[in-house]
């Protein structure tokens, strides 16, 4: 069974705005599935739909098992939700959050057990949560979506409003429930956290899941070049017919006095740093990675259309791709 | 069972809602002012005197306590988001408005008794009698008055989506159904009594037309309502009323006011989509 399953999922607001374009797609028990895209493409509709927050204009949902619609409340006895855009009651304290949510889900949890997995001091809890920071509110929101032992967790941009240390102990929340058995499924504009911690991904745009499958075959039915950067002393003039003309490589640039190489293949970088070294002195190497920063773009720049599993054709968009680099030196 | 849970922690919210205390304490004040000056160089006080004068500031000071301690119930949830939070458990949300409906009606059925039992204490030590029958009909009759007013906020909340628009059907509310029916020559009643008796010449008796003021307004029906506490009339309605706007009739006109606003709420609350 799968723990989430839409068929032909759809939201239309009002005559114009299709928000969510039948949407077929399955997360399996047990997996960490991330919901990319960019905001905006109907990622928290769908979620809100998985939820009963919006009703669905067509398609159905099941999670769990269960209808999304006619069994609303028994899915959201076992699941754990951290809604996005959520605040928390302004005039209760973090731990009378814990205990009323504890309470509703008729489980036993251990308000402090929960405090301490998220990192929310026990002083913290005792303040009303009007005076939390964007970060403590985040943490605790997502403490009362663990209570309970949930079989599926559902948040919704989690790592919004976290530092950099938050956002890698939640990372760190999410493997250990991951090692769990719990499925998680959430969804993020914010790559890095995909990477970090997806078993597999469904990228979302403009309504419609443009493709899902994990991060190794998506970057694989891609087939995105790699690129090398070199700071050189002086570009002598052959230097960039000789490159042009090497096997693998696909372009060159000159930025002053940076050449930069786009490769078909990673083997292809080492040929072209001896043939520069050979002819000039290198200052710098910069070598950049397939990112997935790059393969989202890929997929979500101006390009509605395209359906399917990651085997459509792309090369004749790469050009166009506006490459965000992770540096890798 | 979980209507009681949504209850449990909206009561924990709301009676740290200082507004809710503020105009509370201000019926409070009027209620402590009318039982000490009632008294002050009167040689034979009278309870009734003051609970007569007592339902007349009620009337417009009841539905505030009312409206403002239950029109952001659900609205102001759906504004600042945290209405996720109580539908990502498993509440529904029937018991969603069912709940606050509870615990809204709660906080002001307390604010009210405690006034009137403030007022018991003095009748008791500065009046010569607490006239017990008619003290308790008037606190049963202002309660149900009050949780009418509840009804409609919390029907109101329901159905909006934002804080803004559930003040405006508040507001608007109150105006339509007490500045617009209690006002002589500008009311709503004039406006009714000009289309069916002058347009359209269906000769429409006053009676029935203060019988269609009772329906449009829970005050109204709240003050014909009084006569089945106050005796002999004192409440300045005459005796010679026909049925339908005896104090029984007014009692199950205050009643649907109650449940219908909040059978509304429910239907549309729950079709809304909760973005």
């Amino acid at each position: 069974m799968a723990a989430i399953q839409t068929n032909g999922l759809t939201k239309r607001f009002g005559e114009d705005i299709l928000a969510v374009d039948s949407l077929d797609f399955a997360v399996e028990e047990g997996e960490v599935f991330g919901f990319l895209g960019p905001n905006g493409a109907g990622k928290s509709t769908t979620i809100n739909m998985l939820l009963d927050f919006v009703r669905p204009s067509d398609g159905s949902a099941t999670v769990l098992g269960y209808d999304a619609q006619r069994e609303s409340e028994t899915i959201r006895s076992h699941i754990g939700v951290l809604p996005e855009g959520a605040t928390l009651y302004d005039r209760l304290s973090g731990r009378e959050h814990l205990e009323w949510v504890i309470e509703t889900k008729e489980t036993d949890d251990d308000p402090d057990d929960l405090l301490e997995k998220v990192g929310l001091e026990p002083q913290a809890a005792e303040r009303s949560a009007g005076g939390y920071s964007k970060g403590m509110q985040q943490r605790l929101g997502f403490a009362m979506a663990l209570a309970g032992d949930p079989d599926l967790l559902i948040l919704d941009e989690p790592s919004s409003g976290l530092d950099p240390t938050g956002m890698q102990e939640m990372r760190e929340i999410i493997a250990d429930e991951a090692d769990r058995g719990t499925t998680v499924f959430f969804s993020s504009h914010i790559l890095g956290e995909v990477e970090a911690v997806c078993d597999r991904v469904g990228i979302m745009n403009a309504g419609r899941l443009v493709t899902t499958g994990t991060l190794d075959s998506l970057r694989e039915s891609l087939d995105l070049d790699t690129s090398i950067s070199l700071d050189v002393e002086t570009v002598p003039d052959a230097l960039v017919a000789d490159l042009e003309n090497h096997e693998g490589v696909q372009s060159v640039t000159v930025d002053g006095s940076t050449i930069t190489a786009s490769c078909a293949a990673t083997p292809v970088k080492y040929d072209v740093v001896t043939q520069v070294g050979a002819a000039t002195s290198v200052l710098d190497i910069v070598s950049e990675d397939t990112s997935l920063e790059q393969l989202f773009n890929t997929y979500t720049n101006g390009n509605e259309t395209r359906t399917g599993t990651g085997e459509a054709d792309v090369d004749a968009e790469l050009d166009e791709v506006e490459t965000e680099t992770e540096v890798s030196a | 069972m979980s209507t009681l849970s949504v209850a449990k922690k909206d009561f924990l919210d709301v009676r740290r809602a200082k507004v809710v205390w503020f105009v509370a304490g201000i019926y409070t004040l009027f209620m402590v002012l009318l039982f000490y000056f009632g008294q002050r160089n009167v040689p034979e006080p009278r309870v009734e005197s003051q609970l007569f004068a007592i339902t007349g500031i009620g009337a417009l000071v009841i539905p505030l306590i009312a409206l403002v301690s239950a029109y952001l119930a659900i609205a102001g949830e759906r504004e600042s988001g945290s209405i996720k939070y109580l539908l990502s458990l498993p509440n529904t949300r029937r018991s969603v408005v069912l709940g606050k409906f509870l615990t809204r009606s709660a906080v002001v059925t307390g604010a009210i008794v405690f006034s009137f039992a403030l007022a018991a204490v003095m009748a008791l030590a500065w009046y010569p009698s607490l006239e017990a029958d008619v003290f308790a009909g008037i606190v049963a009759l202002t309660v149900l008055y009050a949780l009418t007013y509840v009804a409609v906020a919390i029907g109101i909340s329901a159905a909006t989506a934002s804080r803004s628009r559930a003040m405006g059907g508040a507001i608007g509310f109150f105006f339509v159904t007490n500045v617009l029916t209690m006002l002589p020559g500008f009311s709503i009643i004039a406006a009714f009594e000009y289309v069916f008796n002058s347009l359209l010449d269906l000769g429409v008796s006053q009676d029935g037309l203060e019988f269609i003021r009772a329906l449009l307004s829970p005050t109204m029906a709240y003050t014909y309502s009084t006569a089945l506490a106050f005796p002999d009339r004192m409440n300045g309605i005459p005796e010679d009323i026909p049925w339908y706007l005896q104090g029984e009739v007014m009692v199950v006109v205050l009643l649907a006011w109650l449940v219908v606003p909040i059978a509304l709420g429910l239907w549309r609350f729950g079709r809304a989509d909760l973005g």
